[in-house]
């Protein structure tokens, strides 16, 4: 049997963003690209394994690539597909392998998984049916707002006295939020509040598996300072954050063709 | 390529059993048909103490199990959507649901909809809404409902709880008298009661089997073979198609033959199945995951030993009062526990059902226990029984995936 192509590559087609991440033999990242899933698995993994192969100055036959993500089946060209849970406990174990909770915050999911000693997951929680204390609330309270989804969490910052927002459901919390706005709360209060409930709903998932520190933190929504702020507050404890907390699912998987 | 398909070995091995199931299915359906025309036809939960009404010449069918088929034939969302058009909530359950739907558009749900009853017995053994379904089939049906009620037993049933049981059986004997003009005789109830016991003993002795490497039986096989026993316990064709299927069972045992072809995880299942959707089950044999054991089959033990209509009715008080569902969350962690033990199961997956709280309730914080007593990891996934707008395939699929890959 013929030995498998060299160049690992890992692909994470999350519901709103499509990571990828091409190694080094060392393990470490030569090149990695983001961009949005849109309607297409297959095309958006397509352009980003072209993108990768152009910028490391490879052919897509010498990779050897691990699907992840919600979109990991639809990855035809892929050697085999693993859940993000498996390829964010991995990734994120290999850049920190004190890590014992990550708490991951993607676009339409939240995750809370526990890692073993060994970097695979030993138990995990996600978010049911429900977009409350995942991206896509921040998504629409910005828009309420009338703010940027960068310029959320900032705004978020400058409150000094929250307001009360239900975490509950994204709906009816923007209905609040609308409510909020008509009672003549300030903008960075209520954004203050939003972050409030969405770390108070992560905290809930997080308690599920059990809170303990060293607590990591992944996902597009952890690149929120409001949201990493509220959720150390709320978990008590302080929150560790990779360089890169979009592309840990896409380096775990990245690192599983290794193996 | 039918050839090509022959030789192409499937991840399951179908029970041959399983033939006669579509005749027995036949011969109640046809029996119910009997009894409604000859005013003799009760509707009963499926914990109801069946023996009663079968020892006194009075038939009965299982609107849960109707239910199920509805499942089965994937027109759950549609049969529901019936009773929600009457102003029912979805938040209700499906068999309700699916019941209350079918019988208010029978020509429409041609299997599944049961003949019109005379009596409606219903006992709270295994939910509390048994009580206003019934209640509502009443109304529609004009049919009256027996209510037998079983207090939840936390523990040892108290001596009180015990003397109203046995005197809500007295009360159930009566009402089946003066409805349908028959009394409870001690040879014939003798009778019942051994056959009852036959069937639950070989279906007992069917389920321990798959305590063996490989499983001879998977989920799916059980949630499927368990409707006789549910449904026509106390008769002879019960017990007829038990020692057929056991003897399959052993023979598998004997052979050294799996349900699923190459097993190499074995889990527990919580909860009613997704009965629109077995072939979950299948697929995750394709990938070598068998189920040796579920809390949901394992719900009928022990023999009935009474020698009359008195001995008998007071050993039913114990027997349906302690069904699964009627007790605390300590007694269901400790059965899940010992099941993963004495089936050496590697994990398990607690279906939460959205329609059944009685049974989902606590499973977050039995997950949890269960995990810290055997060690073994599990994972929750949420859906419905019979509707099936309430699942979804791709978040189940994450979770369960996310599972297998911790036994890598």
């Amino acid at each position: 049997m013929a030995e498998l192509p060299a160049i690992p590559v890992g692909l994470d087609i999350g519901s709103t963003t499509a990571k990828g991440v091409l190694l080094n033999p060392d393990k470490t990242v030569l090149t990695k690209y983001l961009q949005n899933t849109g309607a297409s698995v297959s095309a958006s993994a397509n352009s980003i394994m072209e993108r990768l192969c152009d910028a490391a100055g490879v052919s897509r036959e010498q990779c050897t690539v691990i699907a992840t993500g919600y979109g990991r089946a639809s990855v035809d060209f892929a050697m085999r597909n693993v859940t993000e849970i498996t390829c964010h406990s991995i990734g994120v174990h290999h850049l920190n392998p004190n890590i014992r909770l990550l708490i991951d915050v993607g676009g339409q999911d939240s995750k809370a998984i526990r890692i073993g000693k060994n970097g695979r997951p030993e138990d995990f929680q996600l978010n049911d049916k429900c977009s409350a204390g995942t991206g896509r609330f921040l998504e629409v309270m910005a828009r309420v707002l009338d703010v940027s989804l960068d310029e959320l969490g900032p705004l978020a910052l400058k409150s000094k006295n929250p307001s009360q927002i239900s975490s509950t459901c994204t709906v009816f919390a923007e209905s609040e939020v609308i409510g909020r706005i008509g009672s003549g709360d300030a903008p960075e209060d209520i954004a203050a509040g939003v972050h409030l409930a969405m770390a108070s709903k992560v905290r809930s998932l997080a308690k599920q598996v059990k809170i303990e520190p060293p607590v990591g933190v992944t996902g597009g929504v952890s690149l929120n300072p409001a949201f990493r702020h509220y959720l150390s507050k709320q978990i008590e404890c302080t929150l560790w954050m990779p360089k890169d907390p979009q592309f840990t699912g896409a380096l775990g998987a990245a690192l599983l063709a290794f193996e | 390529m039918t050839e090509e398909r022959e030789k192409t070995e499937k991840p399951y091995r179908k029970l041959e059993t399983q033939a006669f199931l579509q005749q027995i299915a036949f011969r109640q359906g046809f029996e119910a048909l009997e009894a409604s025309e000859n005013g003799r036809l009760t509707w009963v939960t499926s914990g109801f103490p069946v023996e009663i009404p079968i020892a006194m010449d009075v038939g009965v069918v299982y609107p849960e199990q109707a239910g199920a088929i509805i499942g089965a034939q994937k027109i759950g969302p549609e049969v529901c959507g019936y009773a929600e058009d009457l102003g029912y909530s979805q938040e209700l359950c499906s068999y309700a649901r699916a019941s209350i739907g079918s019988t208010q558009r029978p020509d429409d749900v041609p299997m599944g909809s049961l003949p019109p009853p005379q009596a409606l017995l219903a006992c709270n053994n295994i939910c509390g809404t048994v009580l206003r379904w019934y209640d509502a089939i009443s109304e529609m049906t004009g049919a009256p409902v027996f209510l037998l009620d079983t207090p939840p037993v936390e523990g040892e049933q108290l001596p009180h709880h015990r003397a109203y049981v046995r005197n809500g059986l007295n009360e159930l004997v009566g009402f089946l008298s003066s409805t349908f003009n028959t009394t409870l005789e001690d040879d014939k109830f003798r009778n019942v009661a051994d056959l009852s016991s036959n069937a639950i003993n070989l279906w007992t002795n069917s389920l321990e089997a798959c305590k063996n490497k490989p499983s001879p039986l998977n989920c799916a096989d059980r949630f499927l073979t368990m409707a006789p026993v549910v449904s026509s316990r106390g008769t002879e064709h019960c017990v007829e198609f038990y020692e057929m299927l056991f003897a399959e069972v052993e023979d598998r045992v004997k052979q050294n033959i799996g349900a699923v072809g190459d097993e190499k995880i074995r889990l527990l299942w919580d909860n009613i199945p997704p009965w629109f959707i077995l072939r979950f089950f299948n697929q995750l044999a394709a990938r070598g995951v068998s189920f040796p054991a579920d809390t949901y089959t394992h719900a009928w033990s022990g023999a009935i030993e009474g020698v009359d209509v008195s001995s008998i009715l007071d050993e039913m008080v114990g027997m349906y009062s302690n069904v699964y569902l009627n007790k605390g969350l300590n007694a269901k962690i400790d059965k899940m526990c010992q099941l993963i033990k004495d089936y050496d199961l590697d994990g398990f997956i607690m279906f939460s059902v959205r329609s059944c709280k009685r049974y989902s309730l606590g499973q977050m914080a039995s997950k949890e226990i269960v995990t810290e007593r055997t060690g073994v990891p599990g994972v929750i996934i949420e859906g419905d029984m019979v509707d099936s707008r309430l699942f979804n395939e791709a978040q189940i699929q994450t979770r369960v995936d996310a599972l297998l890959e911790m036994f890598v």
